[in-house]
């Protein structure tokens, strides 16, 4: 029996969006093709729903209300450095090579890349165009379940970093790569980035997605393609800021070979609705992963973390630690999904999962989950949540510390182990301060309450 | 001066009560000893004056220098010099011990009108402090009392006890889990802060503490409020015969 979807406006709007910008997108006719196809395969698959098994929680089907028209340019980007930097909070403060891009589009009198001895860096439209191998396989299926949002990445991609450092090459200080937002009508923004570290090439590269005040709320759809030769090492942050109404989809693909070290770390807050799905490939030996997040939600927001770590070879470890608080009415979702396949023995992988809940309203969903084909290997997983600790509270208080500042230390203290994983200090301090701002907002609404029935 | 008339307390789930007419009067730069059995009512009364939640004060009345302690929130109580050293201190993770002491001084400090401490005046004091009570200074650095053995967490219970400089400190077990050297070390640290200004309340189940902080009146608990008073003999005098006698007393007159 074959079953015939209806389309909704939001899916039909798109394929009809993709048809009038179609022109207008960067790459050669390979690219083009490549987009087509992409945009086929979506209106075959559909947004994401709650009935395919990884968007139980996460139905994008019903959320996303409307098709905003994509953002291709024309018209020069209003955005000073100035406005971006308020944006950026204390990563402004931050020693880094600035990669810039203004509603979609790579803004180069923003940028101050650094010339470095092995580094090439350019943007993704003009790799595009020149027929670089980054418009090569552009179309991803293996990431399962993620193809839809994949599809649409590729069809209405506009721009983004390529980052290639050759073997043995270090970053001398972060790459930090800025999506800022800045239309005041809503735009579907569509990046992606290609980071490629030759054996043993060392970096931090840090995501910054923003929105810069006065921008209207708006759609994004990210994608960074990562690859780690044998015994690279990639510090890798994300930081979602994306606007409380905004919608916030994101795909990292990564690659690991052997003895390679892959450390990421998500900020994710102030964001109506975010997906971070990372799939890690762990295809060399030795080879180790370590995903860390801190996720704060209030109001409706709605913060999707799903993981799929894929042990393809046996001696890799992989650790996944996120922690959320949640107030509100806000929902977080924490996928885990740990694969360990036959040959990979000697395989280690810990998840956990720790949200602090401020509100009775507040949802969290998490679903771990482990496939092992192998029978030698170590793994394992766990989640909590908890409400704030009314003894420790009690102790504190006590103590003379105030209820309000009571409360914000110990929402702060739960948030840190997961910050603390940050191995570069200044920019786990830069991440630590605006995780602590947000923190304080989410705190006073319940401490409120809690003097009143003093 | 501390006054307690009549205080009457239940939890707020249950009819029973746990304090049932209790009375006492400490005036300042006196220390006086609590003992009884255990379930007597000891740790109700010493949570019920820091202000814990999930008791119901049915009758009676709490004065800490005139003034209505029961009507103050916990903190409050603290700025107005309120201390409990916990039988069981709390481990909080992700909070290094210096960041919650200075915390606490700032914020006490603050509610009593007096200047917040520089950052080199704060750690000279917590250091001068914690040195007297055998403290490392690399312990000042790991969250407070998260994986701190017995010993460890009581010596700072009495570190927070000399940095927030309380006129009221109630001691719950202090005693308890301390070998003999920790209990000199913390009963020291005590003794130093004994002052003509400072009223102390040393709740404990044996004899022993009291060696080391000689109390000035010794209070036998029982059945939720005193049966016997007497001087620092009286803690001698139940080390032998035992708290069976006032057992039966409270049994009798519940």
């Amino acid at each position: 029996m074959t079953v015939t979807l209806t389309r909704t406006k939001v899916e039909q709007a798109l394929s009809h969006s993709f048809e009038a910008v179609a022109a207008n997108l960067p790459g050669g006719r390979a690219v083009a093709e490549a987009r087509k196809a992409a945009i086929g395969a979506f209106a075959a698959l559909g947004l994401p729903h709650r009935r395919i098994e990884q968007w139980k929680y996460t139905d994008l089907r019903s959320a996303l209300k409307e098709a905003l028209s994509p953002a291709i340019g024309g018209g020069t980007p209003k955005a000073s450095t100035t406005e971006i930097d308020g944006a950026l909070e204390e990563l402004a403060e931050l020693d880094a090579h600035r990669m810039v891009f203004v509603d979609g589009l790579h803004a180069p009198e923003l940028s101050t890349p650094g010339a470095i001895q092995g580094l090439e860096i350019t943007s993704l439209a003009a790799a595009l165009k020149s027929g670089d191998r980054a418009g090569n396989g552009l179309f991803r299926e293996s990431a399962a379940g993620q193809e839809a949002v994949i599809a649409l990445n590729t069809a209405f991609m506009t721009d983004g970093a390529v980052v290639r450092l050759a073997a043995g090459a270090k970053l001398d200080k972060p790459l930090l790569l800025v999506f800022a937002r800045t239309a005041t009508e809503g735009r579907l923004v569509t990046t992606r980035n290609v980071l490629e570290l030759g054996n043993g090439a060392r970096a931090t590269v840090i995501e910054a997605h923003v929105a810069l005040r006065g921008a209207a709320p708006g759609q994004a759809n990210t994608l960074s393609d990562v690859s780690l030769g044998d015994g690279a090492r990639l510090a890798h942050v994300k930081c979602t800021l994306a606007g409380e109404a905004a919608s916030h989809l994101a795909t990292w693909l990564v690659t690991l070979g052997k003895v390679a070290t892959y450390h990421a770390f998500h900020l994710t807050a102030g964001t109506g609705l975010a997906r971070n799905n990372v799939f890690a490939t762990l295809k060399g030996e030795g080879a180790k992963l370590d995903i860390s997040g801190s996720f704060l939600g209030r109001g409706a927001e709605h913060i999707d973390t799903t993981l799929v770590v894929d042990h393809a070879v046996p001696h890799c470890e992989s650790r996944e630690l996120f922690k959320g608080v949640l107030a509100d009415r806000a929902h977080g979702v924490f996928q885990g999904k740990v694969i360990v396949r036959p040959d990979a023995q000697k395989s280690d992988g810990k998840q956990m999962a720790q949200v602090l809940m401020l509100s009775e309203d507040a949802e969290f969903d998490s679903k771990p989950e482990l496939e092992i084909h192998a029978d030698d290997v170590v793994c394992g997983h766990g989640s909590t949540a908890a409400e704030i600790d009314e003894d420790l509270l009690f102790y504190m208080r006590a103590r003379g510390i105030p209820v309000a500042e009571a409360r914000a230390l110990l929402i702060e203290s739960f948030i840190v182990e997961a910050i603390e994983k940050v191995e570069d200090e200044r920019v786990r301090e830069a991440l630590a301060g605006m995780a602590t701002r947000r923190l304080a907002k989410l705190s006073t609404s319940r401490a409120q309450v809690g003097n009143a029935s003093d | 001066m501390l006054e307690i008339k009549n205080l009457r307390v239940k939890l707020a789930d249950e009819d029973k009560l746990i304090l049932s007419g209790f009375s006492l009067e400490v005036p300042k730069g006196q220390v006086h000893a609590i003992m009884g059995p255990n379930g007597s009512g000891k740790s109700t009364l010493a949570y019920v004056l820091a202000g814990r939640a999930g008791y119901e004060v049915t009758d009676g009345q709490v004065l800490w220098n005139g003034e209505d302690l029961l009507a103050m929130a916990p903190d409050e109580r603290a700025a107005k010099g309120v201390f409990l050293a916990f039988q069981y201190p709390m481990e909080i993770p992700g909070v290094a011990t210096m960041t919650f002491l200075r915390t606490a001084l700032n914020a006490v400090r603050r509610k009593r009108g007096q200047k917040e401490l520089t950052t080199p005046e704060f750690f000279k004091r917590v250091r001068e402090e914690a040195k007297g009570l055998g403290i490392a200074d690399d312990i000042l650095k790991r969250p407070l009392n998260v994986g701190f053995s017995g010993g460890e967490k009581k010596r700072m219970e009495i570190l927070q006890m000399a940095v927030l400089e309380p006129t009221l400190c109630v001691l719950d077990e202090t005693d308890s889990g301390l070998d003999i050297d920790a209990m000199r070390i913390v009963s020291e640290g005590v003794n130093k802060l004994r002052s003509k200004d400072r009223a102390m309340l040393v709740i404990t189940h044996y004899q022993r503490l009291l060696e080391y902080i000689v109390p000035d009146k010794v209070h036998v608990m029982a059945g939720g409020r005193i049966r016997k008073s007497g001087g620092k003999e009286l803690a001698l005098e139940l080390e032998k015969t035992g708290y069976a006698e006032f057992k039966s007393k409270a049994l009798e007159s519940a």
